[in-house]
């Protein structure tokens, strides 16, 4: 149950990734747009579990980070593509088309199952297009790591092999975070 | 990811409780150095909850996030999440870095350097 009063959806991103920051960013321009009065509040996850809590009691910091997360007014948690149907219905800009998710032929949304296909997609391939911490790829991705990183190599980026499969690599201070094979 | 959500087993430690509880603590301690935003750390978070657990009687496992204590993790020469420390009298015994996810290697990983 969500704890504090709020009247307009929250949605909560992974500030340690980079596509989910540019999507956050993107989210908050549209949400600001038209009246002035903002129609969802982006906020990072953050770094305390007990915040989380205060936002809303059945929220887990480590379910945060796993999938996108967006708290309703009456409590409840939207996750994954529904997050993002929900999201789209929110915005002056593309709510337009966003009805379409709820459109259900013999109980199958099928539009709904695309959205929520194009999402795990896009939460598989995050690691290869800029984010730092989100962990090992899905093995259909790896190559297309490969191919990412020989191409960068061909122009001159330098990769630093990791220590382990299952490590992240912090980023020196002062230069951006280093990708690494896995 | 069930199993940790009931009891966290695993202390957070800071910059300004690490002296007395870790390198003042008694006994086998081990720090992990993780941060929430890391997928890593969330993949082997309820396999080391287990852990902490099993060796609770005779070993005690901390947290650092490096996100908020990056000082500590500089100190240590962190290079990277997950990494574990394993610390005995102050002193360091072993070290991880991106220990595989699963019990048995995670229990061998936190009682390995105390066995010597």
């Amino acid at each position: 149950m969500q704890s504090k009063l709020q009247s307009t959806p929250i949605l909560l991103f992974n500030d340690e990734c980079g596509v989910c920051r540019s999507i956050a960013s993107w989210v908050k321009k549209q949400a600001q747009a038209g009246s002035g009065a903002t129609s969802i509040v982006v906020r990072p996850i953050g770094q305390d579990p007990d915040e989380l809590l205060s936002l809303n009691q059945g929220l887990n910091i480590w379910d945060a980070y796993a999938t996108i997360h967006l708290l309703m007014p009456d409590g409840s948690m939207k996750l994954g593509g529904e997050a993002v149907a929900e999201v789209l219905r929110h915005l002056p800009s593309t709510r337009w088309f966003a009805w379409t998710f709820a459109i259900s032929v013999f109980g199958v949304r099928p539009f709904q199952a695309i959205l929520n296909l194009a999402y795990a997609i896009l939460a598989d391939v995050r690691p290869v297009f800029g984010c730092e911490s989100c962990g090992t790829p899905s093995p259909w991705v790896r190559p297309i790591r490969w191919i990412v990183e020989w191409v960068e190599s061909l122009f001159g980026g330098i990769h630093h092999p990791s220590p382990s499969r299952h490590f992240t690599s912090l980023p020196a201070r002062g230069r951006p975070p280093q990708t690494h094979h896995i | 990811m069930p199993g940790y959500k009931s009891i966290d087993r695993i202390r957070t430690v800071t910059a300004s409780t690490f002296d007395r509880l870790v390198l003042k603590g008694e006994g086998p301690i081990v720090v992990e150095f993780m941060s929430y935003g890391c997928a890593h750390c969330g993949v082997i978070e309820p396999d080391l909850q287990q852990v902490a657990e099993i060796v609770e009687s005779t070993e005690k496992i901390f947290r650092v996030n490096i996100a908020l204590d990056r000082e500590l993790a500089d100190l240590y020469e962190v290079q990277g999440t997950p990494t574990l420390i394993m610390f005995l009298n102050g002193a360091i015994v072993g070290r991880d870095e991106g220990p595989s996810p699963d019990v048995s290697n995670l229990l061998a990983v936190v009682k390995q350097p105390y066995e010597s």
